[in-house]
């Protein structure tokens, strides 16, 4: 409850966590929360960039290890990797996404893949076009 | 009015044959427009019904907002059956409403979420993701359409087949496929006879979208084995039915389809095919429902209107 009222205005959780992963992969080796705080250029307060940092490290983006009282954090992935997450998990919550994304291939019936395998034969044995 | 006020509830049932045969004998591109269409004046029509029996039954219920003149026996007369057909189209049409607004949610809902998903990456129009699982699909809207697919599938196609896929999703998104999906998603939620006209249109688009990037890549071999490549590194837990009398899924007919020879665009083929039988079928269909509904709203507008006092 408490994060919502922190949470700047109309910034998507995803640029914060593109943003911050950003400044982790700059820093040269591990990292405190305070100092990708420091770094970032919004006024984000601290307990946003926990509560962030603790988001990427269930989304396995980041690592963390114990460094006195406070944590180190170090990234595990780069952006991409964890947009790849993100959508992971958009598709696995959507059930029906079928009919919003035309995905290049549906899944296959019992029988298709002997089938598919069959066509892919005949195709190769035909030789190139 | 009589019963042919009914007429636009059980019409679509006159776009099944054509759903079935246009998948196979259309050239993609007409029979996405042609089942898109028919869907789309079938639904509408079907919901004017429904809400102008609705009128008829609403006026019945006791302490309703419409005007009192509108439940005079007269209007009700106009209704074969209106003691029943009343009552019962005020949750069919309230069901409609709300299975419409929940399918243009929810296809709101993925897209946003899919974009956000991709926030950080840079901006270009083919995301590519770091993932095991291989998967492409094209995503529309936001800022520009973009094509998202895993290092997973782009590392088993060769070169050739890279293009094909990119080319597919591109035609995709230039031809605005989503649009023709959601409209004949939300027909299918208007009337359950529409569905077959969904699951048809689903695959006269990824057929469109073959045909389009054969085009484009110059080789329609190319394109049936990224399909087939990508079909069988992408397979999941097969879907549950009895092997041996599943039809082939829609997957090896795309490949057989481009394996074989270029579809030709022929014109509005003749009554005296089964394809044309078909398709006047469906074309009479949609007429005679559009006409009764037309018909109806009309009726029933002038006999309200007689009613009303003011």
């Amino acid at each position: 409850m408490t994060d919502q009222r922190q949470r700047p205005p109309r910034r998507g959780q995803g640029e914060l966590e593109a943003q911050i992963l950003s400044v982790l992969r700059a820093a040269e080796g591990p990292a405190t929360a305070g100092w990708v705080q420091e770094r970032l250029d919004g006024d984000l307060a601290y307990t946003t960039v926990i509560t962030i940092l603790t988001r990427l490290l269930n989304k396995g983006a980041v690592t963390r290890e114990r460094v006195g009282r406070s944590f180190a954090w170090t990234s595990a992935s780069d952006e991409a990797g964890l947009a790849a997450h993100r959508m992971r998990r958009v598709l696995d919550a959507e059930s029906d996404r079928e009919a919003v994304l035309a995905s290049f291939v549906t899944s296959l019936e019992p029988d298709d893949e002997r089938l598919l395998r069959e066509l892919l034969g005949r195709a190769e044995s035909e030789g190139e076009d | 009015m009589g019963v042919f006020v009914f007429l636009p509830l059980v019409l679509p049932l006159t776009a099944w044959p054509v759903a079935r045969l246009a998948e196979q004998r259309l050239y993609p591109r007409a029979a996405t427009r042609l089942l898109a269409g028919l869907a789309v004046v079938m639904a509408v029509c079907s919901t004017v019904c429904l809400g102008l029996l609705m009128v008829v039954g609403t006026a019945q219920l006791p302490g309703n907002p419409l005007p009192d003149a509108w439940s005079d026996p007269e209007v009700r007369a106009a209704v074969p059956y209106d003691e029943i057909a009343g009552k019962v189209a005020i949750p069919a049409l309230i069901a409609v409403l709300l299975a419409c607004g929940r399918t243009l949610w929810r296809h709101g809902r993925v897209r946003r979420r899919a974009h956000r998903a991709l926030v950080g990456l840079p901006a270009t129009e083919v995301a590519v993701l770091p993932d095991d699982t291989p998967y492409a699909y094209a995503l529309p809207g936001g800022r520009r359409g973009r094509v998202v697919v895993t290092t997973a599938l782009l590392s088993c196609l060769e070169p050739a087949e890279r293009r094909a896929l990119f080319a597919h999703e591109r035609a995709h998104l230039a031809a605005r496929h989503h649009r023709f999906l959601l409209a004949v998603q939300l027909a299918a939620r208007a009337n359950p006879f529409l569905r077959p006209l969904r699951t048809a249109l689903s695959f006269t688009a990824e057929r469109w979208a073959d045909e389009e990037a054969a085009r484009v890549v110059g080789s329609r071999r190319a394109v049936a084995r990224a399909i087939g490549k990508a079909a069988l590194v992408s397979r999941g837990t097969p879907a549950v039915t009895l092997a041996g009398f599943a039809a082939p899924g829609p997957v090896p007919r795309r490949v057989a389809a481009l394996l074989g020879p270029a579809p030709v665009m022929r014109s509005w083929p003749s009554v005296f095919t089964s394809v044309g039988l078909a398709a006047w079928g469906a074309a009479a269909g949609t007429a005679v429902s559009a006409l009764s509904s037309a018909n109806s709203a009309v009726t029933m507008v002038l006999i309200l209107h007689a009613a009303t006092p003011w």
